[in-house]
């Protein structure tokens, strides 16, 4: 089930607020957030959602093992076990069947390459596992002692399939003390028809480009139609992640979870670094508190530590090696930003600077897109018209006028928009009605403009057949 | 476009701000809920199409339990997929979504846009050097000639029938009127794997241009030369008693297609000269010169990827000029006009300008006695029926139905034409168009759908005294997925 459909929008929602909303006390309303929880991951995954429940259970256990065996060694060592256990899981329904592969490549055997099928939001939710466990061996939070609310924690619907990564110290308070005011249901609303907007008006519609433009063989695309399919990928990416985030948030609040932010206007950064920090920022942050910080290299080689953060950012995106390059490619971006430093950076005119990192993200972006290597190299030739392909071509002349309004809202979507007009709304009573006014007729018809647009979701022309 | 986190919601603001803020988040709030409960309960309790006429099939169905298919996720995905698929209105709907599409760009003068679904593919025309021969090759079938397994007795009257997919065999007559009252609609129940063949007639990228919709063409040198071993080895087992002729028909891209387009498409033209090149003594039937003769005239359907009659009655006159047999002046035809046709295009490309400016779909009924025949694709069940159907109850975008009913049937038309030829015409849909203008030149027409039939293609034509063999496909079929087939029929 995904937060842009039709039957999640009006039923599976629509029965968890009123459910959640009907029952009185706390702690009836966790469980309902944990049942719909559950129904809504074994909607996708009946089988898996076993996975999901002893994750949690396992965690649990760690943490209750972690505090009995507090200060002594065997807390480090249940720590060891639960991590051991989380990334085996993880490694083993991601990444065994490209490891095999791997192998076979390298050493010439012919393993059976095993087709494990991915659990959804695998990655998701093993990360904050990982997270909770290891704040507890920290002493960062305190160990949870109901099973039932750590089961709430990972599960949670809203963040569980697609983030952000929220910690647990981010809701721990809140999973036991909350309330929802109409400005928490308010926000959460119109922060849930904003990611739906980006996800159905403006990400779906620009992955009609991409798809067009390297969905076939890319001889056929122009040099500048590759720059233009590519800038709209980033978008499109940017818009997709963002608007299922932004879901995340808004439904989060409307149960009175504040879920922290996962981008900031990535696209506004002065540098790679800058674009990492406004970049799927709870992805980011996992990395930098339980990997980058930890000295596994000893002091002598702290940029190693950096390179390990950037493979396993790329790993993580997928067991792919495009996914690992296009981590590194960062990595090598932000090494050198380092070795330049902050001072040096910043006397780099600001033009420069925009296009200087707009080039290595797009570029990126294109490095996550395809998949395959060969074809990620014949991307790159025709970037640069080394595929013997054209300058310009009238499909992307035809392209860019027939979605003109579309790349332009996107474009215009990319800046604080949102924020812009919560300024505005601060300068007087007057102008408050009016941003709030516009805002309530914006909601509307962002709304209404995607379930249309989503009726279309199951579109399945279907010609031949008797013709 | 991230909104403020205001995860501290503005304790210091002045106490008439915060009056105002809650009064406009209990506004949002109360609005947002009643349009969100009023289209809640539209799409839940509204009546719920079982069909959509745009994408030509059936809609999802609420699926049955098994704890198969719970624990394989098909039931719950089921579930979801019939919600999402029947939304009450879902036509209207997707109208408007095709609406709100074309609003997300400027259109040029000429309403040019290309709905690319398989990315921007460049036609590979390159000849393989040295590379002359068929890709696969082609070994002989021998058969042995029997007695036609199904034998209907019927007299020309002038009475009609109707016809329906399940009609069963009856001694019920039929003649060249089609007045008959039909129920068929051209619906097709989706099924995965269903359809893997969609490439053999259709291509993925459209080009709208001037309110037309133009398939753009690839083509592939080494498929024609497969299609014309094919055809050659039907040529070998059918022996020199029988001609064998090829025609295969051009689409719109090669008579429609502006200048600035050109470098999207194969040439169709270059294609079927490749195939008549590689034929072994089989008649290759110019379709391509008389249609391109004739690109003024509505010989192609602008909003569906099929010909119109008129294409297919200048076609068949070319084949009847070669096949050295009558033919009948189109004057001596009843013409039939129909408004309103939108074809397949729009639902393929969702382009709301094609569903803004339909065509005429136009028909021609022959004044020539014959009697028509269906059998199902084993050659069991056969029953009388229109060789043209009646188009009253067909929603517009099937009205190419009105030949044949349809690709899944056998159909055999016996004239009352004496010259001893007998034709079999092995096709794809645009094939159907045309027995209607071959009853004044053959005394049997067989059709057989050559991605459907269940016999061998050559025991049936020799079990029927078969003369002439027309294969009638369009480039797409003839250099697609849909050519190796042929071998399919032959060999089966």
């Amino acid at each position: 089930m995904v937060f842009s459909s039709l039957f999640f929008i009006y039923i599976f929602l629509l029965l968890c607020l009123i459910s959640y909303w009907a029952v009185g006390s706390l702690k009836y309303k966790n469980f309902i957030l944990i049942l719909f929880s559950l129904i809504f991951y074994a909607w996708g995954e009946p089988v898996w959602v076993s996975l999901l429940i002893f994750s949690a259970f396992q965690n649990y256990l760690s943490g209750r093992l972690i505090e009995k065996f507090r200060g002594k060694a065997g807390a480090k060592a249940v720590m060891i076990l639960s991590l051991v256990l989380n990334l085996g899981l993880l490694f083993g329904f991601k990444y065994t069947g490209f490891f095999v592969e791997n192998i076979n490549l390298i050493a010439g055997t012919s393993i059976p390459v095993p087709d494990i099928r991915l659990p959804i939001g695998i990655s998701f939710f093993t990360f904050q596992a990982i997270s909770y466990t290891v704040d507890c061996y920290w002493e960062r939070v305190n160990v949870q002692k109901s099973f039932w609310k750590l089961l709430l924690y990972l599960s949670m619907f809203p963040q569980l399939v697609a983030g952000p990564i929220v910690r647990y110290s981010t809701i721990e308070q809140e999973i036991d003390e909350r309330s929802v005011t109409v400005e928490d249901i308010s926000y959460g609303i119109s922060r849930l028809i904003v990611g739906l907007g980006k996800k159905v008006i403006l990400a779906n519609n620009l992955s009609v480009i991409v798809d067009s433009f390297f969905g076939g063989e890319l001889g056929g695309v122009s040099v500048l139609g590759t720059w233009y399919a590519v800038i709209v990928y980033a978008m499109q990416i940017y818009f997709d992640f963002s608007g299922y985030s932004d879901m995340a948030i808004g439904m989060g609040r409307m149960f009175g979870f504040h879920f922290d932010e996962n981008f900031r206007h990535p696209f506004l950064c002065k540098d790679v670094t800058e674009f990492w920090q406004r970049w799927h920022i709870s992805l980011g942050s996992f990395f930098r508190d339980y990997l980058l910080y930890i000295p596994l290299f000893g002091k002598r080689r702290p940029y190693a530590s950096l390179f390990l953060v950037w493979f396993s950012t790329g790993l993580w995106h997928g067991a792919s090696w495009n996914f690992i390059i296009w981590g590194l490619y960062f990595g090598i971006f932000i090494f050198m930003e380092r070795q330049l430093g902050k001072k040096r950076m910043k006397k780099i005119p600001i033009g420069i600077r925009h296009f200087y990192n707009k080039i290595v993200i797009i570029l990126g972006f294109g490095i996550f897109y395809f998949e395959s290597l060969p074809r990620l190299g014949g991307f790159f030739r025709n970037l640069v018209g080394a595929n013997g392909n054209m300058l310009v071509d009238e499909v992307t002349k035809l392209s860019v006028m027939n979605n003109l309004f579309l790349l332009l809202a996107a474009l215009v979507c990319c800046f604080p928009i949102g924020e812009l007009f919560g300024k505005l709304a601060k300068k007087s009573e007057a102008s408050q009605i009016a941003v709030g006014a516009g805002q309530i007729i914006f909601n509307i018809a962002v709304f209404l403009t995607s379930s249309i647009l989503l009726v279309d979701a199951t579109n399945n022309p279907f010609l031949y057949f008797r013709f | 476009m991230e909104l403020n986190q205001a995860k501290q919601p503005a304790a210091e603001a002045p106490k008439a701000k915060r009056s105002t803020e809650r009064r406009i988040a209990l506004l949002n709030v109360f609005i947002l809920g009643v349009v969100f409960a009023a289209t809640a309960l539209w799409t839940i309790l509204g009546e719920r199409p079982t069909m959509s006429e745009t994408e030509n099939r059936n809609l999802a169905t609420f699926p049955e339990f098994s704890w198969e298919s719970y624990f394989d996720g098909s039931f719950t995905a089921g579930i979801a997929n019939f919600f999402d698929d029947t939304v009450p209105g879902r036509e209207t709907f997707k109208h408007l979504t095709a609406t709100i599409r074309q609003y997300m760009g400027l259109q040029t003068e000429d309403g040019a846009t290309i709905h690319m679904n398989s990315g921007n593919q460049l036609p590979d025309q390159e000849e393989p050097e040295g590379n002359d021969a068929p890709v696969e090759e082609t070994v002989p079938v021998i058969v042995t000639t029997t007695t036609a397994a199904t034998t209907a007795t019927q007299t020309t009257t002038s009475d009609t029938t109707s016809e329906t997919e399940s009609a069963s065999t009856t001694s019920k007559t039929t003649t060249n009127t089609t007045a008959a009252s039909n129920t068929t609609t051209a619906v097709t129940t989706v099924n995965d794997g269903q359809d893997d063949d969609d490439g053999g007639e259709l291509s993925n990228n459209i080009l709208i241009y001037k309110n037309r919709g133009i398939m753009l063409y690839g083509g592939s040198f080494n498929a024609g030369r497969n299609y014309a071993a094919y055809v050659n080895a039907y040529k070998a087992d059918l022996g020199p008693d029988v001609n064998v002729y090829s025609m295969v028909i051009p689409t719109s891209c090669s008579f429609y297609t502006p200048e600035k387009f050109q470098y999207l498409i194969g040439s169709e033209f270059d294609n079927i000269n490749n195939i008549n090149d590689h034929l072994v003594d089989v008649i290759p039937v110019d379709a391509y010169g008389v249609m391109e003769a004739h690109k003024d005239e509505a010989i192609l359907a602008r909003t569906d990827h099929h010909w119109t009659g008129l294409g297919a009655y200048y076609a068949a006159q070319e084949f009847a000029k070669t096949a050295d047999v009558p033919f009948k002046n189109l004057t001596t035809y009843q013409k039939v006009v129909k408004p309103g046709y939108v074809g397949t295009l729009y639902g393929y490309s969702g382009d709301i300008k094609l569903k803004n400016n339909p065509e005429d779909f136009i028909y021609y009924i022959p004044n020539t006695t014959y009697t028509t025949t269906y059998y199902n694709i084993d050659m069991s069940n056969p029953r009388y029926g229109n060789l043209l159907l009646n188009l009253d109850n067909v929603k517009p975008v099937s009205w190419y139905l009105v030949y044949l009913g349809g690709d899944e049937r056998v159909t055999q038309v016996d004239t009352e034409c004496k010259n001893g030829r007998s034709l079999c015409i092995i096709k794809d849909s645009y094939g159907n168009a045309l027995p209607s203008f071959l009853t004044a030149s053959f005394e049997h027409i067989y059709v057989i759908d050559m991605r459907y039939f269940k016999q061998n293609a050559i025991t049936f034509m020799k079990d029927r005294g078969v003369t002439d063999v027309l294969f009638a496909m369009n480039s797409f079929s003839a250099t697609g997925s849909n050519y190796k087939k042929l071998e399919t029929l032959r060999t089966q």
